[in-house]
C-alpha cells in the first residue's frame, strides 16, 4: 500500500516547467473545445477576477519562500477595502489609498516582527492576525459594507487599456519588478537563502530576521493592492469580504511549484498556479458542469502537484547517495 | 616552513555534561602545511575542530591567532578572520546556484546596489579556475553530487581569503578521481600559504598528503610529529595506544544453535552482499569505520529500510521483516546510534520513554495494562540504576549515560531474543558504561543474542565473542573473539579496498 | 503512568486558573447574572460542536500535523446525513460513518505513506470535501432526504430532549471527551504522542507509525462527522458551510489549551479548557457590549498571547 511506484509515472512529466505545460494544454483545450472560452467577455472575466488572487499569491509566495505561511491575507483584503472606503469619504482619494495600504502593511509588519523575533510558529501568528484584521475591518465598518462614492476610483475597477484590464497591467508591472527583485537584489536572493538553509544563511552574515520581516511586510503590501483592486471592482468596502482568499493563494503557490518547507517557488509558477485555477473554473462554468466540482478539482490538483514535487526531490536524494558508487 | 605558528591552541579543556572530551590539548598550525588530525571515533577530534571554528567554547585554555590571545570567539568571527571549516554535512544553500553560494552574504553589487550577476559569476569562475576545476557555476547546488558540493564549499571558503581551512573527512564521499582532484587542490592551497587541518580515517591519504600529524586519544594529545616519523603500524598503535592487554570476558560456550541468518543483504548506497550467522548466546561485534554501512545494516535487519536483495532467516525460517514494529513483535529490537534523534523523545518523561516498546508488545490488547507495564518499567528503572531516581522527569534532563540506560531499558522490556546495539556506549561516562556492559553480558548469558556495532575497539574486543569488520558497505573480514586485537580490526577496516587509493 | 500521559497538572491548573479569572471577571461585570446556572449552561451548549471538532483537531495536532479539513467534513457530513434520511435509521449512520472513514483514511494514507505535508493534504481534502458537500446537496442547504424523507426525530431532538435533565447533545459531547481520553490510554492512542514527539524514535521503538497515524486521521474525521450531525440537530438542516469557522476555531482552542503545533504535546483536559475559555471570552465580550465586530480581533490577540506564553515557557 505504501509504495511510491504507482506515482512513478508522474516523475517523467513533472519537472520544473510542469505547471506551465499543464496550463498550456488546458488553455489550448479550452480555446478549441470549450465554446465561448475564447470570447472577450470570458477572458476579461477571468482576468478581472483572478488578478486579485494573483496579488495575494505573489505576497504569499514571498512568505512561503522563507519557509513561513501567511493566513491573514483574506482578512487584510477586507481591512484594506474598508479603510479605503471609509477614508475616501473623509479625506479624498489619494490619502485614502495611502491610508489603506499603510494600515494593511502595518499589520504585516507586526506579523513579520513576531515571526522574526519570537519563537512562535508563523501559522499561529498569522492566524491571530487573521482574527485581528477581520475584527478591525468589522469594527471600522460597523460590520456593514461601506459604499465607495468616488466615481474615479470606481471607474478604475473597470478600466481597460489596450484591451487589458488596468488591474492586470498593474499585476504585470508588479510581476516584472518582483522577478527583477528576486533575481537581482541581495534581499531577493536572501529570501531564497533563508528558506533554503537558514543556518547557512545566518553564518554567511545575512540578517535573517530582517529578511523574514521584509517577506511578511511585502505580503501585506501586495495584499493591500489586491484589496484595493477588489474594492474598486466591487464599488464598496466589505468587512466580510476576502474570506478564505489566503487558502486560494497558498494553493496557487503550491501548485505553482512552491514548497511549504521553503526555498522553492517562482513568480511564473505562482501566476501559472493562479491562472490554472481560473481557467479550470471558467471551463467548468462554460461546459455546464456544476461549479460545485471546482473545489474537488482544485484539491486534486494540489495533491498531484505536491506528490509530484515530493517524488522529484526524493529522486535527487537517492542520486546523491549514489554518487560514490556509480 | 616558518618557525612561528599562525595559529596556536594551548591547554584546551572541554567537557560535556561531566564527561571530559578534551584534556589539556595543544595544537600548532603553520602557514602552508597540511596538518593531519588523527584518532579513533570519540577521541575528541570533532570537538577540537569545533572549538577552532568557533562553534564550541573551550572550558579553559588559550587561543593565539594573528598576534592576539583569545579564550573564545564566535563562528561568525572565525569566518571573518579567515578560519573556515568544511564539515561532512555541507553548509550550502541548495536552492541557489554555485556562483551565488560562493558570494552569498558578500555579493558584489552594481552602482544601483543590485547584485552584479556578471561579477558574481566571474568571481566563481575565477575561484574555480584558481583551483583548477571546471564546473558549471550556474547549476543549482542541490542538484550536484555531494562530492562536487564539497568542492563548492571549499571554493566558497577560499573566496573569503581563508588563512586556515579545516577539512573534516572530505573524501568520505569521493571517487578516486575526485580524491586526486582534491589533493591537487590541497597542494595548490599549500603553495598559497594556507594552513590546512585535515581530518581523515584513511591512513593512505594521510601519508600521501600530510606534513605533520597530531594524534588524539580519549581527549588527550598523544603525539605530534612530522609525517616521516611515522609508518602505518606506528600510527595505528599510537591511535589505539594501550599496551595493556584487554581482558576478555570469558563466556560460556556458545550454543551452536543459530537464531539469525542473513544472506546477501543488499541495499543500493548502503550495503552490499552482507551475509553472516548469529548464534544463541553470542555477542557478534561489528567493527569498521564510520560510514562503512554498519548502521544501515542494522536498520535493514530491523525492517526500517527496505531490503533490495537478500534474505533473512530467523529461528530457522525465512522471514520478511516489514517494519520495526514487525521486528519487535518477532523479538528483534534495536538501540540506535543517534540517541537524541532516534532513541528518545526528549519532551516526555523517563518512564514513558522506557515503556514504548513494552506497549508495542501489548498492542493487541484493547486496553493497555498500564499498571503491569508501569511496574515492569519501574523495576527496570531501578535495576539499571538510572540517575537521578526520578522516573517522572523529562528524559532530556538526564546525562547521556543515563539516557542510554533508559533507551536500553526500553528495548529490554520488550523481551527480545536478538538485540542490535548501535554504538551502545557512545558519549557515555565510565560508570554507566560498566553498567551497560553488565546488562549486555547478562542478556547474553540468558542464551540471547546481540549484534553490537561499535567504533570503540576496546569495547568491541572485550565484549564480543566474534567480530565482523565492515568496510565500504561490505564485510571485510571476520575475526574470532580470542584472536581479536585492535590492530587486526583496524587494518581490516582501513585496508579493505583501500589499496586503490595508494596506487 | 497516566499522569505522564495526560499532563503536567501545572499546565492544566494554569488553564483552569485563567478560566476562573475570566468567570469571576464576568460575574462581577454582570453583577452575578453570569453565574446563573442557565447562563453557564448555555455557554456550554453553544460550544459543544466546537468541542467535538476540537477533540479531532487535538488528535492530529498531537501527531505533529494539522487538520484544515475539519470544517468541511462537518458541513459535508451534515449534508450527507440529511440526504440519507430516506433510509432506515441505523443505515443512515452506518453509511455516513463509512464515507467519513474513507475521507479520513485518504488523508492519513497521503500523509503517512506518500509523506505529503499534513497542511497541504488536509487543505486539498478540505476543498474536495466541501465541493462534494455542494455536489450532493445541490450547493445549498438541505432539509430532507433525497426523496423527501424527514430528518430523524432523534437527531432533531438532540438539543431539546433531556436525559436526567441533560440534553442529549451534552451527553454526546461528554461521551466524545471520555472516548478520546480512553483512546489515549490504548496503545494506538498513546502512540500518537510518540510519533508526534519524535517519529524516528517511535519507528525504531517498534511503534506501528503508519497504522497509528492513519487511525488518528480516521478518528478525527469521525469526530468531525459527529459534530456535523449535531449541527443538523441544532438547526434542522444540512449546510455545506456549517463548519466554516470551525477549522480555525478548533486550532485556536487546541493551542490555547496548551498543545504545540510541533507535535507530541497536548491534552484532552487542556483542549476542553481551551474551548471553554474561548466560549466564556465571547460571552464576556457580548456582555461588555463590545460589538461582535471586534470580537475576532480579541480572539486573535488571545491566541497570540497564549501561544507566546507557551513558547516562552519552552525556551527556559
Amino acid at each position: 500500500m505504501c509504495r511510491n511506484h504507482s506515482l512513478k509515472t508522474f516523475r517523467e512529466g513533472f519537472n520544473k516547467y510542469s505547471i506551465l505545460i499543464v496550463l498550456s494544454i488546458i488553455i489550448l483545450y479550452a480555446l478549441f473545445f470549450v465554446p465561448h472560452f475564447a470570447s472577450r467577455i470570458n477572458l476579461m472575466a477571468i482576468m478581472f477576477q483572478y488578478s486579485i488572487i494573483a496579488f495575494l499569491a505573489l505576497g504569499q509566495m514571498l512568505v512561503v519562500l522563507t519557509g513561513g505561511i501567511d493566513l491573514s491575507q483574506g482578512s487584510l483584503v477586507a481591512l484594506t477595502s474598508i479603510i479605503a472606503a471609509v477614508a475616501m469619504s473623509h479625506f479624498g482619494l489619494v490619502p485614502a489609498l495611502l491610508l489603506a495600504v499603510i494600515g494593511c502593511t502595518l499589520l504585516g509588519i507586526t506579523s513579520g516582527t513576531l515571526v522574526a523575533y519570537t519563537k512562535m510558529p508563523p501559522f499561529i501568528i498569522t492566524l491571530g492576525m487573521l482574527g485581528i484584521g477581520r475584527g478591525l475591518a468589522k469594527f471600522i465598518a460597523n460590520a456593514k459594507p461601506v459604499p465607495i462614492q468616488d466615481p474615479f476610483f470606481r471607474s478604475l475597477g473597470r478600466k481597460v487599456i489596450f484591451g487589458i484590464p488596468l488591474s492586470v497591467i498593474l499585476l504585470l508591472i508588479v510581476c516584472v519588478v518582483l522577478v527583477w527583485f528576486l533575481r537581482n537584489r541581495r534581499l531577493g536572493r536572501y529570501i531564497y537563502a533563508v528558506g533554503s538553509n537558514e543556518e547557512s544563511a545566518r553564518l554567511s552574515g545575512i540578517n535573517t530576521k530582517k529578511v523574514k520581516l521584509f517577506a511578511y511586510s511585502m505580503s501585506a503590501l501586495l495584499t493591500s493592492i489586491g484589496g484595493l483592486v477588489w474594492a474598486a471592482r466591487l464599488g464598496s468596502g466589505s468587512p466580510i469580504g476576502g474570506a478564505n482568499y489566503e487558502m486560494e493563494s497558498i494553493a496557487a503557490v503550491i501548485v505553482g511549484g512552491g514548497s511549504l518547507s521553503g526555498g522553492k517557488g517562482s513568480v511564473t509558477g505562482t501566476i501559472a498556479g493562479v491562472l490554472l485555477f481560473g481557467v479550470i473554473n471558467s471551463i467548468l462554468n462554460l461546459s455546464g458542469i456544476s461549479p460545485f466540482w471546482q473545489g474537488a478539482i482544485k484539491g486534486v490538483f494540489i495533491l498531484l502537484a505536491v506528490a509530484a514535487s515530493q517524488i522529484h526531490s526524493k529522486k535527487n536524494v537517492s542520486m546523491e547517495r549514489w554518487a560514490e558508487n556509480e | 616552513m616558518n618557525t612561528e605558528p599562525i595559529y596556536k591552541l594551548e591547554k584546551i579543556n572541554k567537557s560535556f555534561s561531566g564527561v571530559k572530551v578534551l584534556n589539556n590539548v595543544d595544537l600548532k598550525l603553520f602557514k602552508g602545511e597540511v596538518h593531519c588530525l588523527m584518532g579513533e571515533n570519540g577521541a575528541g577530534k570533532s570537538t577540537l575542530i569545533k572549538i577552532i571554528s568557533g562553534s564550541y567554547t573551550a572550558d579553559n585554555g588559550t587561543i593565539y591567532y594573528q598576534d592576539n590571545q583569545y579564550n573564545a570567539y564566535s563562528p561568525r568571527w572565525a569566518h571573518n578572520h579567515g578560519i573556515n571549516a568544511i564539515y561532512q554535512e555541507i553548509d550550502l544553500v541548495p536552492h541557489l546556484s554555485v556562483a551565488e553560494n560562493i558570494s552569498l552574504g558578500s555579493e558584489p553589487t552594481t552602482k544601483m546596489k543590485s547584485i552584479d550577476k556578471k561579477a558574481v559569476r566571474q568571481k566563481a569562475i575565477n575561484v574555480f579556475a584558481d583551483m583548477g576545476i571546471q564546473i558549471d557555476v550556474n547549476e543549482e547546488v542541490g542538484k550536484l553530487t555531494v562530492a562536487v558540493q564539497q568542492l563548492v564549499a571549499i571554493a566558497r571558503a577560499l573566496s573569503f581569503n581563508s588563512k586556515i581551512l579545516i577539512l573534516d573527512e572530505p573524501t568520505s564521499v569521493f571517487t578516486n578521481k575526485e580524491i586526486d582532484l582534491l589533493f591537487h587542490l590541497i597542494n595548490k592551497l599549500k603553495s598559497q600559504d594556507i594552513a590546512i587541518l585535515y581530518i581523515s580515517h584513511h591512513i593512505e591519504e594521510i601519508f600521501k598528503i600530510g606534513d605533520r600529524i597530531t594524534i588524539l586519544r580519549d581527549g588527550n594529545l598523544i603525539r605530534t610529529g612530522m609525517i616521516h616519523e611515522f609508518d602505518k603500524d606506528s600510527l595505528i598503535r599510537a591511535m589505539v595506544g594501550r599496551d595493556v592487554h584487554i581482558s576478555r570476558k570469558t563466556s560460556k560456550e556458545i550454543n551452536a544453535e543459530e537464531i539469525l541468518k542473513v544472506v546477501g543483504l543488499t541495499r543500493r548506497g548502503a550495503v552490499s552482499d552482507i551475509s553472516f550467522n548469529l548464534y544463541k548466546g553470542e555477542i557478534l561485534g561489528i567493527g569498521g569505520l564510520v560510514g562503512a554501512g554498519r548502521t544501515e545494516m542494522g536498520r535493514l535487519i530491523m525492517g526500517a529500510d527496505k531490503i533490495e536483495k537478500g534474505q533473512i532467516f530467523y529461528k530457522g525460517k525465512q522471514t520478511k521483516i516489514k517494519s520495526p514494529n514487525n521486528a519487535l513483535k518477532m523479538g528483534i529490537g534495536i538501540v540506535p546510534e543517534d540517541r537524541k534523534g532516534e532513541g528518545i523523545i526528549a519532551e516526555r518523561s523517563v518512564i514513558e520513554n522506557m515503556a514504548y516498546s513494552a506497549i508495542v508488545k501489548e498492542e493487541k490488547r484493547s486496553i493497555v495494562p498500564w499498571k503491569k507495564i508501569k511496574e515492569e518499567v519501574l523495576q527496570r528503572f531501578k535495576s539499571l540504576n538510572v540517575q537521578p531516581q526520578r522516573p517522572d522527569k523529562s528524559i532530556k534532563l538526564l546525562s547521556g549515560g543515563n539516557q542510554q540506560k533508559a533507551v536500553l531499558g526500553k528495548i529490554l522490556n520488550a523481551d527480545c531474543d536478538v538485540l542490535i546495539l548501535d554504538e551502545p556506549t557512545r558519549g557515555v561516562d565510565v560508570g554507566a558504561r560498566e553498567e551497560i556492559y553488565r546488562v549486555i553480558q547478562d542478556f547474553k548469558n540468558n542464551g540471547k543474542s546481540i549484534i553490537m556495532i561499535s567504533s570503540d575497539l576496546i569495547e568491541l574486543i572485550s565484549q564480543s565473542d566474534r567480530i565482523l569488520v565492515m568496510a565500504k558497505g561490505k564485510i571485510a573480514g571476520e575475526i574470532a573473539g580470542e584472536e581479536a586485537t585492535e590492530e587486526k580490526v583496524l587494518s581490516l577496516a582501513f585496508n579493505f579496498g583501500g589499496a586503490e587509493i595508494v596506487s | 503512568m497516566n499522569k505522564n500521559l495526560s499532563v503536567n497538572m501545572k499546565d492544566l491548573l494554569k488553564l483552569i486558573g485563567v478560566l476562573l479569572i475570566l468567570i469571576s471577571f464576568a460575574a462581577i461585570l454582570s453583577k452575578g447574572v453570569f453565574l446563573r446556572p442557565i447562563n453557564l449552561f448555555n455557554i456550554t451548549i453553544q460550544n459543544l460542536i466546537l468541542m467535538i471538532a476540537a477533540l479531532g483537531q487535538l488528535l492530529i495536532i498531537i501527531s505533529g500535523g494539522i487538520d484544515l479539513s475539519v470544517g468541511s467534513i462537518v458541513g459535508f457530513s451534515g449534508v450527507l446525513f440529511v440526504l440519507l434520511q430516506d433510509m432506515t435509521e441505523p443505515l443512515t449512520y452506518i453509511i455516513a460513518l463509512m464515507v467519513v472513514i474513507i475521507i479520513g483514511g485518504i488523508s492519513g494514507v497521503l500523509v503517512t505513506c506518500v509523506k505529503l505535508p499534513s497542511f497541504v493534504v488536509t487543505m486539498a481534502m478540505s476543498y474536495i470535501v466541501f465541493s462534494l458537500a455542494k455536489i450532493i446537496g445541490g450547493g445549498a442547504s438541505v432539509y430532507t432526504g433525497i426523496s423527501g424523507g424527514e430528518i430523524s426525530a432523534t437527531v432533531l431532538s438532540l438539543y431539546k430532549s433531556h436525559f436526567l435533565g441533560l440534553p442529549y447533545a451534552l451527553i454526546i459531547a461528554v461521551l466524545c471527551i471520555i472516548g478520546v481520553s480512553l483512546y489515549f490510554r490504548t496503545s494506538m492512542g498513546h502512540f500518537i504522542y510518540t510519533i508526534g514527539g519524535n517519529e524516528k524514535t517511535a519507528l525504531l521503538s517498534g511503534v506501528p507509525v503508519v497504522r497509528v497515524r492513519i487511525s488518528a486521521y480516521i478518528l478525527a474525521a469521525i469526530l468531525a462527522s459527529i459534530a456535523g450531525i449535531m449541527f443538523v440537530g441544532r438547526v434542522g438542516l444540512g449546510d455545506p458551510q456549517a463548519g466554516d469557522l470551525l477549522t480555525l476555531d478548533s486550532i485556536a482552542a487546541v493551542t490555547v489549551g496548551g498543545a504545540s503545533l510541533s507535535g507530541g504535546v497536548g491534552t484532552v483536559a487542556g483542549t476542553v479548557m481551551g474551548v471553554l475559555i474561548l466560549g466564556v471570552l465571547n460571552n464576556i465580550l457580548n456582555m461588555l457590549n463590545v460589538s461582535p465586530s471586534i470580537q475576532p480581533a480579541v480572539k486573535g490577540i488571545i491566541i497570540l498571547l497564549a501561544v507566546y506564553l507557551n513558547s516562552r515557557k519552552n525556551r527556559s
